[in-house]
């Protein structure tokens, strides 16, 4: 027992309770690496063991309302070399022989990427975004070289070229700023495409889809050790348009063979607000985008013209404008509908004098209407004053956006004395009287001025335009509604003032300035505009409203030419191939041709004294010889 | 600790303590499982497993001899095993085989075998014979100058080899035998800190080696200087000099009066860890360094030398607390976790057994340490008990720096974790080591 004594048992202790303390240490540290961190460790063990050969997801396609895809998927193939199997380096040179010419590449090239594909003992991506064409060799060698896989993937395609581009949108790949951005929940690769512009953009989420791909498990070299699964790929869900396929080629045919190539024509349905056609000229072809690499691929430059002059040019809206002046002398004027007014080609204001575009004699509403006379809108309008004017450009909402869930939207611009007074500075007659006829200030766009044709179709509905109507789902085939009514406000005037308007602007159809759009079997109302422009050739407008004979209106259209001259001339065959093609009446016959000659002839009685001539040049009489001079263009 | 109080001292005629048995046959067949699986294979054939199998009868048969012998033989021949530690590491240094930049092996017909893992117990046995015969002057600083007089050839041919790791590990084991011999605290701090300020700059000339930009500091620059330049030397000798004659002198006015000695053996210490850190310095090989860097910044190359650490603990932490089973670890089957039949078999238990498994291995080896510090207590003379504590360093040091490499908190130093580790001579030597250690409880004190 006394051995004990000389021994140091304190410091064993003390040695015991260190390693116990270490013990605690590490037991705590394992419990945080093993427990606490499990999850982020077994993603980061996931992602070590496995490789995928991503599979793109073909893209929800785009639909018009009457089911013709404007945006779909064409089948595309990626080139891959495994790295296994044969890698004898005679092998690779005669593989890389062979698959050049198909592949468009350099046999070297190949010859390289192979090599480092043996070398790593990965999966190498050798060519992608191949067409279908070469694919047909392709696989037919990839026969006879094991190691080499064909992977069927999808590509964007656009069948029909520069088909509503600018709702369309285009794809393309991303920039550091969207990858830095993305939704991490929709598995994004680095090279992978968004939608970059329109719906592609907008319904981005819903269009990806999910990207399959073939799980390598590979070991720490990357070599591949087995194939733990081949997930397929699920497609993005459909996106329904309610623009109508027909509607929108006649506007877009219209607008590329116009004078200048340059303009926009919107179509709304009055009763709905749902967007019958948009289209924006110059347009651009999203393909170019998202072509195939084997294509012979001429260097196109990839600068488009995104520019939505539908939603995003500004133009005085012109004469299309007397319509709120007739609705503000109805509504607030008091105005007789059937007195004469004379017009001897020009307007006393006091300090200056208006000119008419052309001398029309005694004109009640309706003849005024019809023949645009200058004159009687500027008597009409002294008489109803400015505030009224304004007052009913407000109920329609003018110098507002529309509110189309579109980027970028302008609003245009209102012009009347309350806005004059807010900028502090005065308002003349003069600017009553240019007001009157929609010039000055007044800027609309394309987009607004269908939006109030559509107003006055319905009677006061001044709608927020859509055009998405549904998205329905590839997976689950869940339908959801995307596109709903909605009336921004209602633009409340008496209903005898729509019913003069109306007649009025039937008139005008009739034996008028918008003569071009009588189409037999349709009740067809419209006007016409010029939109002075001291910088160059004027602009031509052309709104109307129709619907089938005895039925209420069904579709509203804004036409609008840059630099177009003529509102009749320029933008009306445009309308009228709209409407032809909305209402699915048979190209020029034997009975349309007279009534596109009736358009050019002076037919209609109440316009008797109207050349053909003198009406193309109509609207450019109405430039007002001192718009310039008053500071308002 | 009411383990300590009631230990049976007196009672029981066991000649084996089974609870250390058991707790060593329990890692030994955990780690046979787990060295077949890491080596991602069942077949008898695959020649790590092989080798594994055939050194564990081979282990049995150590751990009998130590057993079986009687302890004391070691205390009183120890001439003759300081002789054969020397032999081998010179035979090894003459004879032994080139592998992996290191000339530790000798390569047998058979088999081969790496002497320094059995002179790592010898040399704790040699210590301890040493220390039991220095007696009460235990205290005296000259034991620690004989000792280290004794041990420098055994480092100096080790470290010839050069195996850094294995010195890493004896070099503790002996420190841990001398506190529990009772050697004097002071002394033991002035080895720490000699060994403190050498790692400090090597750890710092390392950093700056391996980032030379910051040398554009002045101080910086002097600091790297230090190791290269004679003149910086001389000059920081004479400073340290200084300053330890200005303590010395700054004590003296304070009227406390420590033994003058005292001073002189601080400045020593710094000088000599100053000159032991150039040494280690000049020594060190790149991928050394590298290890160092990874320690200092573990994430700063996941994909370089911070590699080995990361894929172990990703192993580790996607084991989860269950694990992925036996043989179905991706990490280590795959070939993500380096080392993984060796260094890195914590990884593979942690992945593939989960905490649990990781738990077990930690619980058995403070279970094996306790049993030691037990058989320390019961031991029948000063040797044995010196003898359990050098084994109880060894194995201490070996568990702290394995858990520790593998948790991040010790730098990646090559050293495998007895039992459960692939290696034939380390599992003999280690078998042996608690054969001796159940020797002397089977002569321990008996009623």
């Amino acid at each position: 027992m006394s051995v004990t004594k000389i021994f140091f048992n304190a410091r064993l202790k003390i040695m015991m309770v260190l390693a116990c303390v270490a013990g605690g240490i590490i037991a705590l540290r394992l419990i945080d690496i093993q427990v606490l961190r499990h999850q982020a460790y077994l993603q980061m063990a996931e992602r070590n063991r496995t490789q995928i050969i991503y599979q793109t997801a073909p893209r929800g396609r785009v639909f018009t309302s009457d089911g013709v895809a404007v945006a779909t998927n064409a089948p595309s193939f990626s080139f891959y070399y495994l790295g296994v199997g044969n890698t004898d380096p005679a092998y690779l040179e005669r593989l890389a022989h062979d698959f050049a010419p198909h592949l468009k590449m350099d046999p070297q090239a190949i010859l390289s990427q192979l090599e480092k594909g043996v070398k790593t003992g990965k999966a190498i991506l050798l060519a992608e975004n191949l067409s279908t064409k070469s694919t047909v060799a392709l696989q037919e060698l990839q026969l006879y070289y094991p190691g080499v896989y064909l992977i069927e993937e999808t590509k964007r395609t656009y069948p029909y070229g520069g088909f509503a581009s600018h709702l369309l949108g285009y794809i393309g790949s991303m920039t550091e700023r969207e990858w830095r951005n993305r939704d991490m929940r929709l598995g994004y690769r680095l090279n992978s495409k968004i939608g970059k512009n329109g719906i592609e953009k907008k319904f981005e989420k819903e269009l990806k889809g999910t990207d399959g791909g073939v799980y390598l498990e590979v070991d720490y070299r990357g070599r591949v050790k087995s194939i733990i699964q081949d997930k397929k790929w699920a497609a993005g869900s459909d996106v329904y348009l309610t623009l109508d396929f027909k509607l929108q080629q006649a506007a877009e045919e219209g607008l590329k063979k116009s004078k200048t190539g340059r303009g926009a024509a919107v179509a709304l349905d009055p009763r709905t607000g749902a967007v019958l056609a948009m289209a924006s000229a110059p347009a651009y072809n999203p393909n170019i985008f998202v072509q195939y690499s084997d294509e012979e691929n001429p260097q196109q430059s990839k600068k488009i013209d995104e520019y939505n002059l539908a939603i995003q040019g500004t133009y005085p809206p012109a004469s299309t404008f007397k319509i709120i002046t007739a609705a503000a002398a109805l509504e607030y004027g008091h105005l007789d509908v059937n007195h004469k007014i004379n017009c001897p080609g020009h307007y006393d204001s006091g300090p200056r004098i208006f000119k008419c575009w052309g001398t029309h004699g005694p004109v009640d509403l309706f003849d005024g209407m019809s023949n645009s006379c200058d004159v009687y809108f500027y008597q009409v309008a002294a008489q109803t004053g400015s505030a009224a004017i304004e007052k009913i450009q407000r109920k329609f909402m003018f110098g507002r956006q529309t509110g189309i869930d579109l980027p970028g939207e302008k609003a245009g611009n209102l012009y009347g004395p309350t806005r004059r007074a807010r900028n502090k500075t005065y308002w003349f007659i003069g600017d009553t009287l240019n007001l009157s006829i929609g010039q000055g200030e007044l800027l609309v766009t394309p987009l607004k001025l269908a939006q109030f044709a559509a107003a006055i179709a319905s009677r006061g509905n001044v709608y927020r335009p859509y055009y998405v109507d549904k998205i329905v789902s590839n997976q689950t085939g869940r339908t959801e509604k995307i596109g709903k009514t909605e009336i921004l406000q209602k633009a409340d005037l008496k209903p005898e003032t729509y019913d003069l308007l109306f007649k009025a602007l039937k008139h005008t159809v009739e034996g008028g300035t918008a003569a071009r759009v009588r189409i037999k079997g349709l009740d067809v109302y419209g006007k016409t505009g010029t939109a002075q422009n001291p910088h160059g050739a004027d602009h031509g407008w052309f709104m109307a409203f129709a619907g089938r004979e005895g039925e209420e209106p069904s579709i509203a259209l804004a036409v609008f030419v840059e630099f177009g001259e003529g509102g009749s001339s320029a933008a009306g065959p445009i309308a009228r191939a709209m409407l032809e093609a909305y209402f699915d009446i048979a190209k020029p016959t034997v009975s349309s041709a007279t009534a596109t000659a009736a358009a050019d002839q002076p037919t209609a009685a109440a316009v008797s004294t109207l050349s053909a001539n003198e009406r193309s040049a109509e609207d450019y009489e109405e430039l007002l010889a001192n718009g310039e001079e008053d500071g308002s263009l | 600790m009411a383990a300590f109080k009631n230990f049976p001292r007196h009672s029981g005629r066991s000649r084996l303590d089974y609870i250390l048995l058991g707790a060593m046959i329990a890692l030994v067949v955990l780690g046979a499982l787990c060295v077949m699986s890491a080596v991602n294979s069942l077949s008898f054939s695959n020649p790590v497993v092989r080798t594994h199998l055939v050194a564990l009868p081979i282990g049995a048969f150590a751990f009998f001899v130590g057993w079986s012998f009687n302890y004391q033989i070691f205390d009183e021949q120890w001439k003759f095993l300081y002789g054969f530690i020397l032999a081998l590491l010179i035979g090894v240094l003459l004879f032994g085989s080139y592998q992996r930049g290191s000339r530790s092996w000798f390569v047998l017909p058979f088999f081969s075998m790496q002497p320094s893992e059995i002179c790592r117990v010898c040399t704790i046995l040699v210590a301890a014979a040493y220390l039991d015969r220095r007696g009460r002057r235990i205290r005296d600083v000259s034991t620690l100058f004989g000792l280290g007089i004794l041990l420098a050839p055994i480092f100096g041919l080790i470290m010839m080899q050069p195996d850094f790791s294995s010195v890493v590990v004896t070099f503790p084991a002996v420190l841990i035998l001398l506190f529990c011999t009772g050697v004097n605290v002071f002394y033991l701090g002035l080895i720490g800190l000699l060994a403190g300020v050498a790692g400090i700059f090597t750890v710092g000339w390392t950093y700056i080696y391996l980032h030379p930009e910051l040398t554009d500091y002045w101080i910086v620059n002097a600091f790297y200087q230090l190791a290269h330049s004679p003149w910086y030397m001389l000059g920081f000798s004479v400073l340290v000099i200084l300053g330890g004659y200005a303590a010395w002198w700054f004590f003296k006015q304070l009227r406390i009066f420590l033994p003058s000695f005292y001073f002189v053996l601080a400045t020593l210490v710094v000088l000599a860890g100053l000159f032991g850190g150039i040494f280690v310095d000049h020594q060190m090989k790149p991928h050394q360094r590298k290890r160092v860097e990874t320690f200092l910044a573990p994430r700063s190359d996941p994909q370089g030398a911070g590699y080995n650490v990361l894929q172990a603990q990703i192993a580790m932490g996607a084991g989860g607390i269950l694990g992925t089973g036996l043989f179905s670890g991706t990490q280590s089957r795959l070939g993500f976790v380096p080392e993984k039949h060796t260094d890195f078999i914590l990884a593979v238990v942690g992945e593939e057994l989960g905490l649990w498994g990781t738990l077990l291995v930690l619980g058995l080896y403070l279970l094996i340490l306790w049993r030691i510090i037990v058989v320390a207590y019961s031991a029948s003379d000063r040797y044995g008990y010196l003898v359990c504590s050098g084994i109880f360093g060894m194995f201490f040091t070996y568990m702290l720096v394995n858990f520790g490499m593998l948790i991040g908190i010790v730098p990646v130093a090559g050293i495998p974790l007895p039992f459960i580790s692939y290696g034939g001579s380390n599992l003999v030597a280690s078998l042996w080591a608690l054969g001796v250690v159940q020797s002397v409880y089977a002569r321990r004190i008996r009623a």
